[in-house]
C-alpha cells in the first residue's frame, strides 16, 4: 500500500510539470490560435540559462530559477514578434504560422545542443534545495513539494488573471477576434505580447523544474515535455486553465501507474490513445466551452 | 578526363539526395491531395508507415519482386486512409489536425509493439533497391495524375470546398464526398511513398515514421506553394536539397540554417515559392505583385475575401 | 584533347615512382599517400558524449601513427560524416563514402541495429568496414567487416559475480532499458549466473533510452526491496535511474555498466557515480601499459579530458587500419587492404598491454572492475566495510 502512495505522489509530481508546460502551450493556442511547435524549446533554453547562473554566475535557487523563467519569456516573446507577428498582418491561418514555429523549433533546439555540447548536463549537487521530508515512511524530496506548489500555485493565479481580470477579459477578446477586440478599445499588440511572455516562463518554469528533478538539461527536455503537455491541452479543455492543470496531473499518475502495475511498454501507448479518444469523441476536453467557428 | 569522372563521382554520390527529394515529393503531394480540398492532416505520416513497413515485409517474406508490391502499399495506404476519412471527417479543422498528430503518435507505438511485422523498436533492413529510373517514371506519372485531377471535376470542387464549405454546398457540392475522395488518394499516394522511402533508406524504424517527416513533409509542401501540385514537389525538392546543402557549406550550423531559410521563405513569401495567383498577376499587372494582392479594387480569381 | 601536354607530367611521375621504390625506408613497399577513412561519426545525438570520444581517439591515432612513421611517409586521412546515431543518415553517408573511389576504408557506429543495416551495403560495395562501438556479438564478417569493440558482455558477468562475492546480497533488482537489444543481451547471462549461485531476482523494472524521468522505476526497484541493483542501460538512462535512485534514499550497492566510464559522466553526476562499480575495457590509471600511457598523456594533451574506453576503442581502430596498410606492397586497394585485415591477429600497437583479432573481433583479456572516486579518478573498486 506504501508502494501506491509513493507512486501516486511521484505520478502527481510528473504530472505536475506536464501541467505547468501544458499551460504555456495552452495559452498560446487558445489566445493567439497558433499550434507552437516551439514551446518545447522555452523549457530546455529555461533550464539551460538557469543552469548557467547557478553553475557558473553562482546565484541561489531562487534567483537562478527566476532567471531561467524570465529567459523562457523573452525568447517566447522574440518568437512570437519574428515568426509569427509579421504573419498576423496577412490575416488568420494557422498553417503559416505552424511553419515558422516549427522553423524556430529547428533554430532553437539545434542551438540549445550547442549550448550544452550535445550532452546531457546536470545541476550540481547545492545549486537545488534537497532535503528529504518523510511522509511515514515515504520519502518525500523537497523538489517535489516545490513542483506540485508551483503548479497549484501557478494554475491558480493563471485562472484568477484569466478569468477575474481586466487583462484576461482583454486576451480572451484579442484570441476571440484581434479586430474587434481593437473596436472594444484593448491594444492587440501589447496583449499579444505579454500573453507570449506569461506562456513562454510558464512552460519555462517546468523547464526548470523538470531539468533539476531529472537530472537531464538538453534539448530533450523540452521535447518530452511537448508530447505530454500536448496531451494535458487537449484532454483537459485548451481555453480553461483549471482543466489543463487537472488533465496533466491525470496523465502524470496515469503514466506512473501504468509502469508500476501493467507494463512501460503501454505507458506512452495509454497516453495517446486517451489523447485521440478524446480528440474523437470531445474534442473540446474535460473542461473547454463549446466554441462556434464561422464556416 | 579527370573532370567527366568528377562529375560521375558527383553523381554517384549525391544521387540519393535526389532519390529522397522524389520520394519526399510523394509525401508532400499526399499531403497536398487532402490540403487542396481545405484539410490540413499529417495522417499521411501513418499512410507512409503502413505502405512501407507492409510493403517491405511483404517483399522479404515472400521474395516478390518490388514493382508487384509498389501497388499494394498503394491499396493498403488507401484502404487505411478511407478508414480514417469515415472517422476524422466528422471533426472541426483544428481539432482534426491535432487528431492526426495523434494519430502519428499511436502509430509509433503500434510499430514498437508488434515486431513480427515492423521489426520492433530496432527497425529492420530493407534491401529493396529502388532505383533512380523507377523513381522518376513513378514521379512522372503522380505528376500527370494530380494534373489531370486539378483540371478535372474533382479539382474544381475541391478548390471551391476549400475556399469555402459552405458556399461550395450551396453550389450543389457534397463536401464530404470530395474531402472523403482527397483522403483516398491521400492514402494511395503516401502509402506509395512510405514504400519508397524503405526502398531509399534501406532501413526503418518506428523514428522513421513520425514527427520529423511530418514536419518535414508539411513544410515542403508551404514552402512550394500550397496551391499548385507543381510547388508541392519543388517545395520538397529544396526541403531535401537545404540540408544537403547546408551541410557541404556549413556543418556546424546546418539546422540553424534550415531553420531560418525556412523562416524567411514563410515570412516573405507566404504563399509558397510557386504561387498562381502571384504568377497571374505578374503577368497581367506592371505593379509589384504584394500590392496588387493587398489591393482589393484589383479583381483576384480564385480568392474569396 | 592535348595528350601531348600531358604526357610531360606521366613521365614524371613514372621517374618519380621508380624513385621512391628504390628508397630504402619504404622496404615494405607500401606506396607512399595519404589514405582515406570514410569515418561516420556520431558527435551529435543521443549518444554524442560517447561519439565524441570515438571520435577524438581516432584523430590522436592519426596524428601518433603519422609521427612514429609507423607507415612511412604514408599517413592516414579521417573523412567525418555525421550521422546523429541515425541509421538512414548512416546509409546515406556510407553510400557517399563507397562512391568516393578514394576511401579505402570505413569506420562506423556505436548502435548495434546501425551497425546491422550498414552490413548488406558494405558486403554489397566491398569496402571494409570497422566498427568502432557497437556491442552486439556476432556483427564481424571477415574479410570486410571487423569490430574494434572490446564486447561487455562478458565483462558485465565477471564484474556482477566478483561484486556478489563481496558483498553476499540475497536478491537482486535489474533494472533494464527495455527497448534495446544488446542490453537486454548482456542483462540475461548475469542473471542467470547470479541465480545460479542463489542471488534471487526480485524483478526486473523496465524503462526506455529516451526517458528522462526517473523517479517512477527507481520507487519501483526500491519497492522490490533488494540488497543490490543492476543497471543494464544506455548512458542517459542509466545516470538518469542512478541518480533517482540515489535521491529517494537507496543506499545499498548499485552496480552499473561500462556506459559510466567516460569523464564527462563523473562531471556530470558528481558524488551520485562515486562507489558504483563497473568494468571498464581500458583504464587510464590501472594497469596501463607503456603504450597506454603514452597514450593517456597525449590524449590529456590534446582534449584536456583522460580518454575512456570509447577513446581507446577509437584510437585502436585506426591503428588496426594502419596495420593491415603496412603489411600491402604498392598502392593499397579496398581488396587487398580487406585481405591484409583479414590476415591480422596480434596487435603490433594497442593501449590494452595486450589485444589481438579473433574472427574479426578485437578481444582483450581480463576484466577491470573500477569505480570512480571523490576526487574524480578511476580506482579499483573494493568492497565497502
Amino acid at each position: 500500500m506504501d508502494l501506491f502512495f509513493e507512486q501516486l505522489i511521484n505520478g502527481v509530481a510528473l504530472g505536475s510539470l506536464y501541467a505547468l508546460f501544458g499551460l504555456g502551450f495552452g495559452i498560446v493556442f487558445a489566445t493567439l490560435g497558433i499550434l507552437n511547435a516551439a514551446q518545447g524549446t522555452y523549457a530546455s533554453w529555461a533550464a539551460i540559462v538557469a543552469l548557467a547562473a547557478a553553475d557558473q554566475y553562482k546565484l541561489p535557487f531562487i534567483p537562478a530559477l527566476l532567471t531561467g523563467v524570465v529567459a523562457a519569456g523573452v525568447i517566447a516573446l522574440l518568437v512570437d514578434q519574428v515568426a509569427f507577428q509579421p504573419l498576423r498582418r496577412r490575416g488568420k491561418d494557422m498553417l503559416g504560422a505552424l511553419i515558422t514555429s516549427i522553423a524556430c523549433w529547428i533554430i532553437l533546439d539545434s542551438l540549445a545542443g550547442t549550448a550544452t555540447g550535445h550532452n546531457s548536463l546536470s545541476f550540481p549537487r547545492g545549486t537545488y534545495p534537497s532535503t528529504m521530508y518523510h511522509l511515514g515512511t515515504i520519502p518525500l524530496p523537497v523538489m517535489q513539494i516545490i513542483t506540485i506548489a508551483a503548479m497549484v500555485a501557478v494554475t491558480v493565479g493563471l485562472h484568477v488573471l484569466i478569468r477575474h481580470s481586466r487583462f484576461g477579459a482583454a486576451m480572451r477578446a484579442v484570441g476571440w477576434d484581434q479586430t474587434a477586440a481593437s473596436l472594444g478599445g484593448v491594444n492587440p499588440r501589447y496583449v499579444v505580447i505579454i500573453t507570449a511572455f506569461i506562456a513562454g516562463s510558464t512552460s519555462g518554469l517546468a523547464g526548470v523544474l523538470g531539468g533539476i528533478t531529472t537530472h537531464n538539461v538538453s534539448f530533450m527536455l523540452g521535447e518530452g515535455l511537448m508530447l505530454k503537455g500536448f496531451a494535458a491541452v487537449v484532454v483537459g479543455g485548451y481555453d480553461d486553465v483549471r482543466g489543463t492543470a487537472l488533465a496533466g496531473v491525470a496523465l502524470g499518475v496515469l503514466e506512473v501507474m501504468t509502469s508500476q502495475y501493467l507494463s512501460s511498454g503501454l505507458r506512452d501507448g495509454i497516453t495517446y490513445a486517451l489523447l485521440l479518444g478524446f480528440l474523437l469523441l470531445r474534442p473540446r476536453g474535460l473542461f473547454g466551452s463549446l466554441t462556434y467557428s464561422r464556416a | 578526363m579527370n573532370a567527366m569522372q568528377g562529375i560521375l563521382d558527383f553523381w554517384a554520390a549525391y544521387r540519393s539526395t535526389l532519390a529522397f527529394a522524389i520520394v519526399n515529393s510523394f509525401l508532400a503531394l499526399s499531403t497536398y491531395a487532402v490540403l487542396s480540398a481545405g484539410i490540413l492532416s499529417f495522417a499521411t505520416v501513418t499512410y507512409a508507415a503502413f505502405g512501407g513497413f507492409l510493403g517491405a515485409r511483404l517483399v522479404l517474406a515472400t521474395g516478390f519482386d518490388p514493382m508487384l508490391t509498389l501497388p499494394a502499399a498503394a491499396l493498403a495506404g488507401a484502404v487505411l486512409s478511407y478508414l480514417v476519412a469515415l472517422i476524422f471527417l466528422r471533426l472541426e479543422s483544428h481539432w482534426m489536425a491535432l487528431a492526426s498528430l495523434a494519430l502519428i503518435l499511436i502509430t509509433r507505438v503500434i510499430v514498437i509493439n508488434i515486431p513480427v511485422v515492423t521489426g520492433g523498436v530496432n527497425g529492420m533492413s530493407v534491401p529493396l533497391p529502388v532505383s533512380l529510373e523507377l523513381l522518376a517514371v513513378l514521379i512522372a506519372l503522380a505528376a500527370l495524375v494530380f494534373w489531370r485531377l486539378s483540371v478535372s471535376w474533382y479539382g474544381i470542387a475541391a478548390q471551391s470546398v476549400r475556399e469555402d464549405t459552405a458556399v461550395a454546398s450551396s453550389l450543389g457540392i457534397a463536401p464530404r464526398k470530395i474531402q472523403t475522395i482527397a483522403f483516398v488518394i491521400s492514402g494511395a499516394v503516401g502509402g506509395l511513398g512510405g514504400m519508397l522511402l524503405a526502398g531509399a533508406l534501406q532501413f526503418i524504424s518506428p523514428d522513421t515514421y513520425f514527427v520529423n517527416i511530418a514536419f518535414t513533409m508539411i513544410a515542403g509542401v508551404v514552402l512550394g506553394g500550397s496551391y499548385h501540385w507543381t510547388g508541392v514537389i519543388i517545395g520538397a525538392a529544396v526541403f531535401t536539397a537545404l540540408p544537403v546543402i547546408a551541410q557541404a557549406i556549413i556543418p556546424e550550423f546546418q539546422d540553424v540554417a534550415n531553420g531560418i531559410v525556412l523562416l524567411l521563405i514563410m515570412i516573405f513569401l507566404p504563399r509558397g515559392l510557386v504561387d498562381p495567383l502571384s504568377i497571374r498577376l505578374r503577368k497581367n499587372f506592371q505593379i509589384p505583385v504584394a500590392r496588387a494582392i493587398e489591393d482589393p479594387s484589383i479583381s483576384k480569381p480564385g480568392v474569396v475575401k | 584533347m592535348g595528350n601531348s601536354v600531358r604526357l610531360g607530367p606521366w613521365v614524371f611521375a613514372t621517374l618519380a615512382a621508380f624513385a621512391f621504390q628504390t628508397t630504402p625506408a619504404l622496404a615494405q613497399g607500401l606506396t607512399p599517400g595519404e589514405y582515406k577513412i570514410g569515418f561516420i561519426t556520431e558527435n551529435t545525438g543521443p549518444i554524442a558524449q560517447a561519439g565524441q570520444s570515438f571520435w577524438a581517439g581516432a584523430q590522436l591515432a592519426v596524428e601518433d601513427i603519422k609521427s612514429s612513421k609507423y607507415i612511412g611517409a604514408s599517413s592516414i586521412v579521417l573523412e567525418p560524416k555525421e550521422s546523429g546515431s541515425d541509421a538512414a543518415r548512416s546509409i546515406q553517408a556510407m553510400n557517399q563514402f563507397i562512391a568516393d573511389r578514394s576511401v579505402i576504408a570505413t569506420a562506423c557506429c556505436i548502435l548495434s541495429p546501425v551497425a546491422g543495416s550498414l552490413k548488406p551495403v558494405v558486403l554489397a560495395a566491398k569496402v571494409p568496414l570497422v566498427i568502432y562501438g557497437a556491442t552486439a556479438a556476432g556483427l564481424p564478417q571477415p574479410p570486410w567487416i571487423y569490430s574494434m569493440t572490446i564486447l561487455p558482455g562478458p565483462k558485465d558477468t565477471a564484474t556482477a559475480l566478483l561484486v556478489s562475492d563481496a558483498i553476499k546480497p540475497k536478491t537482486a533488482a535489474y533494472i533494464l532499458a527495455a527497448d534495446n537489444d544488446a542490453f537486454k543481451g548482456r542483462m540475461a547471462p548475469t542473471q542467470k549466473a547470479l541465480e545460479a549461485k542463489g542471488i534471487a531476482t526480485a524483478g526486473v523494472v523496465s524503462v526506455l533510452t529516451k526517458d528522462t524521468d526517473f523517479t517512477a522505476a527507481a520507487t519501483q526497484a526500491m519497492g522490490l526491496k533488494p540488497d543490490v541493483v543492476l543497471v543494464y542501460a544506455t548512458q542517459q538512462a542509466a545516470a538518469g535511474a542512478i541518480s533517482a535512485l540515489r535521491d529517494r534514499g537507496f543506499t545499498k550497492t548499485i552496480i552499473g555498466n561500462d556506459v559510466l566510464g567516460p569523464e564527462a559522466i563523473y562531471k556530470k553526476m558528481g558524488a551520485t557515480v562515486v562507489g558504483i562499480p563497473f568494468p571498464v575495457g581500458f583504464s587510464d590509471t590501472i594497469g596501463v601499459s607503456a603504450q597506454g600511457k603514452s597514450f593517456v598523456n597525449a590524449y590529456k594533451a590534446k582534449f584536456n579530458v583522460s580518454p575512456d574506453s570509447y577513446s581507446a576503442q577509437g584510437y585502436q581502430m585506426v591503428w588496426f587500419v594502419a596495420q593491415g596498410l603496412k603489411s600491402i606492397s604498392g598502392t593499397p586497394t579496398r581488396e587487398s587492404l580487406s585481405a591484409a585485415l583479414e590476415k591480422l591477429e596480434k596487435f603490433d600497437h594497442n593501449v590494452y598491454g595486450g589485444e589481438f583479432m579473433k574472427d574479426g573481433q578485437a578481444q582483450t583479456t581480463g576484466t577491470i572492475v573500477v569505480n570512480w572516486s571523490a576526487d574524480g579518478k578511476l580506482v579499483p573498486w573494493t568492497a565497502p566495510k
